[in-house]
């Protein structure tokens, strides 16, 4: 395998002018905690490594923001924030991760109304695009409006636009107090209903995720806040407290299974269920994105049937001929999403 | 590279007017010089444009029946909503007709258990919060103009507000948009389940704050918040701006996340004590800070007290506090009334919105007030101190070209000292006309060219709002020669 190592935005932005000029895709590379969520590039493609762009460039708890390279690991930049009684809402302080992977991967979509996500807190970002160029979008203060959020767009792209080599993320003060809780185990209908009635309760969750395994379904997440206003909120739901938030993510299937990862409305969530074998495991998060493990037969059962729930899905982990198959976009968006390949990489480097 | 050159003659107009004409029927297609003076500038008056016609659709399909003429005719045009943007972005800079939203103003949906509204792109802001008040939900999202502004506007700005501080701008309460693009083909950008399809880019959230640049969206579906129980408001004025800032540093620094963090300077406050916005602040306060706490009572309970002791800590000259519902407009009627206010100063108002990171407010602040001096223009300030959106606000005599012209110049030198300062030249109201000679103050040559790139996608032939947010090679050449700046716009203002 050909890597290349780089440790500064100019070493990436001359690597993929290599890349270019040799005609060789690139893959671009974190950790690879998060490959599940990835196609397996091109056998022929040249491995671009970001680690080595690891560094906290800037950190400043006044003013509730920091900079990053991609390469900084998930668990020492939460580290960094504790110390200084800050959080970065969509950092898991367990994520073994790198920073540009979580925002690049998105793994969790859109959060719950209560929490954060890569999404909301990117202020802007440094980049390379394939041919090399070198660019900014955003700014590094809480609120700025000045020209197009291209950053936007390296939020859930997978590293097939252009690389980041410095994020600015938007923190905010750590909560005083956190608790994890579960219901007990319910039918679906009944941790459907929990679950709009948590996310209608005006303080959400930090995580919420409604979980789908054979012994049945519950409700579980994360409450922040202060000692009693979370006491509080644990009877009114009537909630148990546990050791353990639960998980993000279903364990990666069996060779025989797939994984769909795909976004749901609250309320279709027990037609979703319905659609679903009984033993399957689902996993919907507050915000709407769900994963199920499937056989392939089931998948396309299911993707013939979530246009009727208004709800989209892709195959994330399966055999490399149906990686990244989705429900079809309309014509118009699908346009935009090639005419932006295009445009941002109009050599077809990345992988 | 701009993006904004357009390559295209225009046609006679008589006949492109007749066909749109016949789509729309006349009383929806203005094109009469006296009546398109409505249409001349929105709140940014230093920039006026007429256009050459106004279309007033009412549907997707109309909007798209029309943009499809246009495309085909090769006539460039320019989305607007209730004119209420303050940095000229519905205003044309060149020949276009002006696609009027206002009437597309229909709340299509509204889904409780999910939390989310289907709303046309001409619905005001606060509308939808009142057609949705008595499930005890709202937007979240409020603008200071929110009374008349339409959420189609906000999202073309990515609009923010008072309490974006906690709640976000515009771009995280949209879920998905219904777009028509400039050549007529509809796009689905997210959708109600969420804002970015699985293995999907983020496409609703680069259209927000794209400023008319990229196409029309005609259905907007927006996420709904569940009220807070409680709410309780708290002002203290100071005997000067530094302590003032010092005590939201603090507020922020325990970490308290206040629902809203706002700052008046002492004139502002003599301009609203002296104007219908009354609200009894504290007139030899240099200033005052409004604090707005939201959630359960026990949790409001403890904030308070902790908000109380920073104020008495810092020295508040007077403290106040609204618990009582009835009570909180008051409070927040100065504010809110601010820019009205200013009306009683001159008869034109520039209202800028740099950001500066929230710890060089105090720097910001200063530097703003010898700006002024140097220029001798006559300067306020209201700002969100949590996020560090300023408001220098310069009152002046819009009839009075040299004035305008110091006007201009002392906006650009602000512009510049947030961008010194780590900030962004623009906070909430977008680039539009106003800071398109700003941009390269912020972005380099490369950053407007992906920028650029990413336009071409949306609008191929530059014909959907030319001449807004990226500037041209010129521009960017002139940024550092300013009088020809000054010229330049003056110039724009000589067609009136």
């Amino acid at each position: 395998m050909n890597v290349y190592a780089v440790t500064n935005s100019s070493e990436v932005a001359a690597a993929l002018r290599e890349c270019v000029a040799a005609s060789r895709r690139v893959h671009l590379f974190g950790r690879g905690t998060r490959n599940r969520w990835q196609a397996a590039p091109p056998a022929a493609a040249v491995t671009l490594s970001l680690r080595g762009l690891s560094s906290i460039l800037r950190l400043e708890p006044d003013d509730l923001t920091c900079s990053v390279e991609p390469g900084v690991p998930c668990q020492e930049l939460a580290m960094a924030l504790r110390q200084k009684g800050l959080e970065l809402g969509c950092l898991d302080a367990d994520d073994s991760g790198s920073i540009g992977g979580l925002y690049a991967s998105d793994p969790l979509g859109a959060p719950n109304p209560g929490a954060s996500s890569p999404r909301s807190t990117l202020l802007g970002i440094e980049g390379v695009l394939a041919e090399g160029l070198e660019f900014r979008s955003g700014a590094r203060v809480v609120k700025s409006v000045a020209g197009f959020d291209v950053h936007r767009l390296f939020v859930g792209s997978h590293g097939l636009l252009y690389a980041a080599t410095l994020l600015h993320l938007k923190l905010r003060p750590a909560p005083r107090v956190r608790a994890a809780f579960t219901t007990d185990t319910l039918d679906v209908a009944g941790a459907v209903d929990k679950f709009i009635e948590m996310r209608r309760n005006p303080t959400m969750p930090r995580r919420l995720v409604l979980v789908r395994e054979a012994s049945g379904c519950r409700v579980a997440g994360v409450f922040a806040g202060r000692a009693r206003q979370v006491a509080s909120l644990l009877q009114q739901h009537s909630l148990r407290e546990v050791d353990k938030a639960p998980q993000d993510h279903l364990q990666q299937p069996p060779a025989d299974r797939e994984l769909v990862v795909g976004i749901v409305r609250a309320s279709k969530i027990a037609a979703l269920a319905d659609i679903l074998p009984a033993a399957a495991p689902l996993l919907v998060h507050g915000g709407g994105q769900f994963e199920a493990i499937l056989t392939p037969a089931e998948v396309d059962v299911l993707f013939t049937a979530l246009p009727a729930l208004e709800a989209h899905a892709a195959i994330a982990i399966g055999a490399p001929s149906r990686v990244r198959r989705t429900t079809p976009l309309d014509q118009g968006a699908a346009r935009l999403q090639r005419d932006l390949r295009s445009a941002l990489d109009p050599h077809s480097v990345l992988a | 590279m701009s993006g904004n050159s357009a390559d295209y003659a225009l046609p006679p107009m008589t006949s492109v007017v007749r066909e749109l004409e016949a789509l729309l029927g006349k009383n929806r297609t203005i094109s009469s010089r006296d009546a398109l003076l409505a249409w001349e500038c929105d709140g940014y008056t230093i920039h006026r444009q007429l256009p050459l016609c106004v279309v007033l659709p009412e549907s997707t399909a109309e909007v798209q029946s029309v943009l499809r003429l246009l495309h085909r005719r090769a006539v460039p045009f320019v989305p607007r909503g209730a004119g209420t943007c303050l940095s000229g972005g519905p205003t044309p800079v060149e020949p276009a007709v002006v696609v009027e939203l206002a009437r597309m103003d229909n709340v299509l949906s509204i889904d409780v258990d999910d939390l989310f509204a289907v709303v046309q792109p001409g619905v005001v802001n606060l509308d939808l919060t009142t057609a949705v008040k008595h499930l005890a939900l709202h937007y979240a999202p409020d603008p200071s103009s929110q009374s008349v502004c339409t959420i189609g506007g906000n999202v073309a700005e990515n609009s923010g507000g008072p309490h974006c501080f906690k709640y976000g701008m515009t771009v995280d309460h949209v879920l998905g948009l219904t777009v028509v693009l400039p050549d007529g083909q509809i796009a689905q950008l997210g959708s109600s389940a969420g804002p970015r399809p699985p293995q999907g880019f983020d496409l609703s959230g680069l259209f927000c704050g794209s400023e008319g640049t990229f196409g029309i969206a005609t259905e907007i579906t927006v996420r709904l918040s569940t009220d807070q129980p409680c709410v309780r408001t708290l002002l203290a004025s100071f005997a000067d701006m530094t302590t003032a800032c010092l005590a939201v540093s603090d507020i922020v620094g325990m970490g308290l996340v206040p629902a809203a963090l706002e700052i008046l300077d002492q004139a502002t406050i003599r301009a609203v004590e002296a104007s219908v916005y009354r609200a009894g602040y504290p007139e030899d306060a240099a200033a005052v800070l409004l604090v707005e706490l939201d959630g359960t009572a026990e949790v409001l309970h403890e904030e308070a007290q902790e908000v109380r002791e920073v104020f008495a800590r810092r020295g508040a000259l007077r403290i106040e506090e609204a618990t009582d519902p009835k009570d909180r407009p008051r409070l927040w009627k100065g504010r809110k009334g601010a820019f009205g206010a200013m009306g009683r100063l001159n008869t034109d108002l520039y209202v800028l919105d740099g950001v500066v990171p929230r710890t060089r407010l105090v720097e910001a602040l200063s530097g703003i007030a010898e700006i002024g001096k140097k220029h001798g223009v006559v300067l306020t300030n209201v700002f969100h101190a949590g996020d560090g959106n300023l408001h220098p606000n310069i009152s002046y005599d819009g009839r009075d070209a040299a004035e305008t012209a110091r006007v201009v110049a002392a906006g650009h030198d602000i512009l510049q000292l947030c961008v010194d300062l780590g900030g962004s030249i623009s906070g909430e109201h977008g680039i539009g006309t106003e800071k398109l000679d700003h941009m390269p103050l912020m972005y380099r040559p490369q950053d407007l060219e992906v920028m650029a790139r990413v336009r071409r996608v949306f609008d191929r032939d530059g014909r959907c709002n030319p001449g807004k947010v990226l500037p041209n090679r010129s521009a960017c050449a002139e940024s550092q020669k300013w009088p020809q700046m000054v010229a330049r716009v003056l110039g724009e203002e000589g067609r009136r």
